[in-house]
């Protein structure tokens, strides 16, 4: 009788328990902790940044005439890895497999992690980390005060080859990307391992796609003023009168992946690096 | 009974209305299927690979389809033990064969693998609507899409993969075949196939050894290494030959993906009864050799009278000779000496 | 005893189900809105995050207010809207605009807006940010905008309909938007919260 009433007592507790967990939970909606991202900076000290002097560049979509101007800007030199991100959560836990609101990262969030702070068994620490969405990633950036590159200047970066600032005259240039860009499952290599480009920026091409700021000004174009949104850009020939270099079947590919994106998508071949201002860099060196 | 009458007139009116509409259109054919309601519960449609189609529709009302395809990037054989990295609609070139009725309405759910390393879309000439579906379909690796349209023009179209490079995706396999038949059916036949052209311009893989690829500098001279059937040397030869009957008629469904050349189909030995021009509602008769072009079809019916072997092939010869574009229909059955008889 | 206490249990878990069941219905689900955590002010200036308009049924669009080209066109669709809406079900609806260009649309700006586009009545919500948070909702929303001079933006133009608990429940994308699509969605999704 006395052991029965003891476990009474516990199963009255733990409802209880469970209650007041729920409750709590749902006065705070969750939101709370997505307003403060710690700061991780100190647990980084691998990462170079490159400095970009900037400059004209023609982009991929838009006139042929119409040069765009890049502000100089740094880049962090390779991709964040799996271990960086996995510090990430560690300290931030609302970026947690189990915890993160679909309203940020889809079902397939670090699909592959066993659990929330635990990488895949097989995972290089060293590989970029995928499987995360524009939302995490501008989050793990603000969180080692950085943030993420701009379209323009990804692609400013992305003109360079190992031994020219700008390669796209190069015949071979958009080939060897392409050839580069099929291999499937090179996101499962680790960053660095292949040489640098003209600025010393790596693995550009050759492991995954990466989330830029502004991923979803892809298809803007200077007629969509008058009110129509030109996503005629990316289908069929289309996609062939608006992008200023036909033959660069690289960038097609590349913009034809930012289309497809929502913010909360997660996709097994897409990471990201950070980037930062370049005033930023003088600032921080005072 | 008042209210009968006023029913009555009613639909005498619309039937009038509808009438007019239609003739006004200009094309009695097209746009019928618009006035057809899709009924019942949606259904899932069964698609096939090449060469089979799937049933005739038959006599049924439009009703409501879902029809499910999956993207992927995928190493397969090209011709003799060579491999080479397709991308497909459901793993086979051509894409499976979809089949419906005008009038239905028709949701396309449209996967892409989660392996895939690029991002694909669908893009169906029968559809009505922008990109074809294309800008709605338009999926990242690992993600659905889906669309949903109402099939208004009975016809033979293809569907290709639009994502940019489009030439490329398209050169690599992504196109199949969906027939839209006109209410009632198209006309009962003995036997049915699907033959899809399209043509590869390959080159060695930089990474992989022995692999083939896709080659852009051949495709922008269109100067393909392979001209093929149903993506593959040899795909409609020996064990995969078509066959039939004396006296059966053959319906072939006949489509050219591209990216680039033009198909002067033709079978060796054989007239076309019937082509249905381009896929679509003109039926011209005696028909020696049809133009496909590139992102067309065609539908061509005839009788077998004499058995034997006949040679399907693109008749700008070369890419039948030295690229590949042949095929066989084997014909069983007696000899009927009264149409062709051997000289001694 | 025994009874007594089993029959305190079963009163004490009945009550801690009921508890259970109110505050689910206040749980957000994952993928609301209303996690956003981001600070906005509406058109009297009042600070505020999205989740203070929870409870009613939203209709969306992002706009700027120098728009001259398809913002106009917008606009007067949500206020097709609105005028289509139920009257009784309009207290359960709230129309929001976001401003894509928060340098410009500040809060008085944005009241001076409503008032000169008779937007001014209580289901009328004008929000206004800073340039981060203002992309992240664009982004929560699918939408796709780019400044394209000092004063000019392109954007995809997206009516969005959001359930109280802060759920999409559907878009309509374009310049030719079916003013009777969004309508009977926000009707349905009324009725079903009520």
């Amino acid at each position: 009788m006395f052991s029965t009433f003891r476990i009474y007592i516990l199963i009255a507790a733990v409802a209880l328990f469970a209650c007041h967990k729920t409750a709590e939970d749902a006065n705070n909606d969750g939101t709370t902790e997505q307003h403060t991202t710690t700061p991780l900076q100190n647990s980084h000290p691998t990462v170079n940044m490159v400095y970009i002097p900037g400059g004209e560049y023609k982009p991929f979509y838009g006139s042929d005439t119409a040069l765009v101007q890049v502000p100089p800007f740094l880049i962090d030199e390779r991709a964040v890895t799996n271990e960086e991100f996995l510090a990430f959560v560690k300290a931030n836990p609302q970026w947690q497999r189990s915890r993160v609101k679909q309203v940020y990262a889809d079902s397939n969030y670090l699909k592959l992690w066993p659990g929330d702070t635990t990488l895949p068994n097989n995972a290089d620490p060293e590989a970029p980390v995928c499987d995360i969405s524009w939302f995490a990633a501008k989050a793990y950036a603000k969180s080692v005060g950085k943030r993420l590159p701009t379209l323009d200047e990804w692609e400013f970066v992305a003109m360079a080859d190992e031994k020219v600032a700008n390669a796209r005259k190069k015949p071979e240039y958009s080939n060897r990307i392409v050839d580069l860009y099929l291999q499937k499952d090179r996101q499962f290599k680790a960053v660095k391992k292949t040489a640098p480009n003209y600025w010393g920026v790596y693995n550009m091409f050759d492991l995954i796609w990466e989330w830029t700021d502004d991923f979803n000004s892809v298809m803007a174009t200077e007629d969509s003023r008058v009110g129509e949104y030109d996503d005629k850009g990316l289908f069929c020939a289309g996609s062939a009168t608006s992008a200023t270099d036909v033959l660069n079947y690289a960038a097609f590919m590349r913009f034809a992946l930012r289309g497809s994106l929502k913010a909360n998508y997660t996709v097994a071949n897409l990471g990201f690096r950070c980037a930062k201002d370049s005033n930023a860099l003088a600032a921080n060196k005072k | 009974m008042k209210a009968k009458h006023f029913l009555l007139s009613a639909s005498a009116v619309l039937t009038i209305a509808l009438f007019s509409c239609r003739s006004n259109s200009g094309s009695p054919d097209t746009k019928a299927g618009a006035m057809a309601e899709a009924t019942g519960e949606p259904e899932v449609a069964q698609v096939t690979g090449a060469p089979n189609v799937p049933a005739p529709i038959g006599n049924r009302g439009a009703k409501k389809l879902i029809v499910n395809l999956e993207t992927t990037e995928t190493e397969g054989i090209i011709a003799d033990s060579i491999p080479y990295t397709f991308w497909t609609f459901n793993n086979t070139v051509p894409g499976s064969f979809i089949r419906v009725r005008e009038g239905d309405e028709i949701t396309l759910n449209l996967k892409n693998a989660a392996n895939s390393v690029l991002p694909h879309n669908i893009d169906l000439h029968a559809v009505n609507g922008p990109g074809g579906g294309a800008e709605a379909t338009s999926s990242a690796p690992g993600k659905t899409t889906s669309f949903t349209f109402k099939a208004l023009n009975p016809g033979l179209y293809v569907y290709h993969c639009a994502a940019p490079p489009v030439p490329m995706h398209i050169g690599n396999g992504m196109y199949g075949l969906i027939l839209v038949e006109p209410a009632g059916g198209l006309p009962k036949v003995d036997k049915e196939y699907y033959i899809m052209q399209g043509e590869f311009y390959t080159k060695m893989s930089g990474v992989k050894k022995g692999l083939l690829e896709f080659d852009n500098d051949k495709a922008i001279h269109e100067n393909p290494d392979y001209v093929l059937f149903n993506g593959k040397k040899g795909s409609l030869l020996g064990k995969n030959q078509i066959e039939a009957k004396v006296g059966e008629t053959v319906r072939l469904f006949v489509g050219n993906g591209g990216p680039n050349l033009t198909s002067s189909f033709h079978v060796i030995g054989e007239i076309f009864d019937n082509v249905y021009l381009e896929g679509g509602s003109t039926v011209s008769h005696n028909i020696q050799t049809t133009m496909i072009p590139s992102g067309g079809a065609a539908i061509v019916e005839f009788k077998v009278d004499v058995p034997g072997e006949y040679v399907l092939v693109d008749h700008s010869l070369s890419r039948a000779f030295n690229k590949g574009a042949i095929g066989k229909l084997k014909v069983r059955g007696e000899e009927n000496h009264a149409i062709f008889k051997k000289g001694k | 005893m025994r009874t007594l206490f089993s029959l305190m249990l079963s009163v004490m878990l009945l009550l801690s189900c009921q508890n259970k069941k109110a505050e689910r219905i206040a749980i957000l689900p994952s993928d609301s809105i209303f996690h956003l955590s981001s600070e906005w002010h509406n058109q009297n200036n009042e600070s505020l995050q999205l989740k203070a308009l929870k409870g009613k049924t939203l209709v969306v669009v992002m706009i700027y207010t120098s728009c001259k080209t398809a913002c106009p066109i917008l606009v007067s669709k949500m206020k097709t809207i609105e005028q289509k809406i139920d009257r009784k079900a309009i207290d359960k609806v709230n129309l929001v605009l976001v401003s894509i260009d928060p340098d410009t649309d500040s809060p008085a700006r944005l009241k001076a807006f409503a008032k000169d586009n008779k937007m001014d009545a209580p289901q009328w919500t004008f929000l206004t940010s800073n340039t981060d948070n203002t992309q992240e909702f664009a982004n929560v929303l699918s939408m796709k905008y780019k400044k394209i001079s000092p004063i000019d933006f392109s954007h995809s133009n997206i009516i969005s309909v959001f359930n109280p608990l802060g759920e999409l429940v559907s878009q309509e994308q374009g310049t030719a938007i079916n003013v009777d699509q969004v309508v009977s969605t926000v009707s349905k999704t009324v009725k079903e919260f009520s």
